[in-house]
């Protein structure tokens, strides 16, 4: 019965990765944290997995989880790095796609992000994952009409990094 | 004209492919591995906390010279047993309370709910420190009043008087006793908000967040 439990949640999470992944791109600044979290992440998600039902998708709950842990749980590793290192590990742009002022856009849109709080990296996140305000409200504990007035303080913020 | 977002919204999603991979096999020894996270290390440290006053009893010159001959010689003996088995029961009471709080944090209630049944758990233990501190004051203000009242302390606790005043002998007695007090009080208190401090420091920040923006 626990083998069974262990190998369904394995394999459902090992499809599901690039959500943890993608949670520790925006929260980790270099490998060794992102490992670091994705770790503390999928600990989290075990730890919980008894009291997933299925009422929601697999993925839907994982969000969740998984932004509590960087947000309210992870604690990072002492040693700071200087260096925003990875992103070009993540985030490589293939030749054929490469428009220079658009990436440049791009990177400087990203770095702008990295540098939010954590809770305005959460509502980026959301965002950028196609979940609606109310979804959004939902994973942070505040109201919709609060998610808006902050998403849209966040636009203007990062419209200003790239149009200063 | 498009938002930047959505411009790095249509990014994210094209750079899924380039994500990190992990194999099955690598997630099934993840599962395995300890947790650091926060609420774990405020469960140590809260249990070290409440372990702390007790460990204290167990260094035998503690136990012996404050605790026995040192209140039995005052005639205040009978008061410290029952601050005693005040601080237990007391003790008790927190543990229980502590343990119950700390089954309730759940990791899938929405991030403020989540934040906010942490500070309730850590609130507990801090509710307990300051009362472990108050006992430790009361404790040595028991002592002080013994020493005040005792006719001769310094016959009491057998000290040769040879060169001394003995009234001034107990006063300095009595000075030293309660700078000692207040000193160790000070120290335990400056221990434990440190080290709560520096644990939670980003959790605060985050709550506060979330809350100024409900304001």
């Amino acid at each position: 019965m626990n083998k069974e439990l262990e190998h369904q949640f394995v394999t459902e999470l090992e499809s599901n990765q690039n959500i943890v992944h993608k949670v520790c791109s925006l929260y980790a600044n270099n490998r060794e944290a992102h490992n670091d979290l994705f770790q503390e992440i999928t600990i989290q998600l075990w730890k919980a997995y008894p009291k997933f039902r299925g009422d929601s998708k697999f993925s839907t709950w994982m969000y969740r989880v998984a932004l509590n842990t960087a947000i309210s749980l992870y604690r990072k590793s002492k040693k700071k790095p200087t260096t925003y290192d990875y992103d070009s590990v993540v985030y490589k742009i293939s030749a054929e796609e490469y428009d220079p002022t658009e990436e440049q856009q791009l990177n400087l849109m990203y770095s702008a992000v990295r540098q939010l709080g954590d809770i305005d990296k959460a509502l980026v996140f959301l965002y950028l994952e196609d979940k609606n305000y109310s979804e959004i409200a939902d994973t942070l504990g505040i109201s919709e009409v609060n998610a808006r007035v902050k998403m849209n303080r966040i636009k203007t913020k990062l419209r200003t990094i790239l149009n200063p | 004209m498009m938002d930047e977002l959505d411009l790095l919204k249509k990014d994210w999603q094209k750079k899924e492919v380039n994500l990190p991979r992990l194999s099955y096999d690598e997630i099934y020894n993840m599962i395995w591995k300890k947790s650091s996270s926060v609420v774990r290390w405020i469960f140590y440290i809260s249990i070290i906390e409440f372990l702390l006053p007790h460990l204290l009893y167990l260094l035998p010159s503690f136990r012996d010279e404050m605790n026995y001959d040192f209140a039995r010689q005052l005639g205040i003996n009978n008061w410290i047993i029952a601050l005693t088995i005040v601080q237990y029961v007391v003790a008790i009471y927190f543990i229980f309370q502590f343990y119950k709080r700390y089954r309730e944090i759940s990791v899938l209630d929405d991030a403020k709910k989540l934040m906010k049944q942490i500070f309730r758990t850590r609130q507990t233990v801090k509710h307990y420190v300051i009362f472990c501190l108050g006992m430790v004051l009361l404790i040595f203000g028991v002592f002080i009043i013994g020493m005040a009242l005792d006719e001769n302390l310094a016959a009491t606790l057998n000290l040769t008087t040879e060169n001394v005043d003995p009234v001034q002998l107990k006063w300095i007695l009595i000075g030293v006793m309660t700078l000692a007090g207040i000193l160790f009080t000070a120290v335990l208190a400056g221990i434990y908000f440190l080290l709560y401090g520096l644990l939670t420091r980003k959790l605060y920040r985050n709550y506060k967040e979330l809350k100024r923006m409900e304001a």
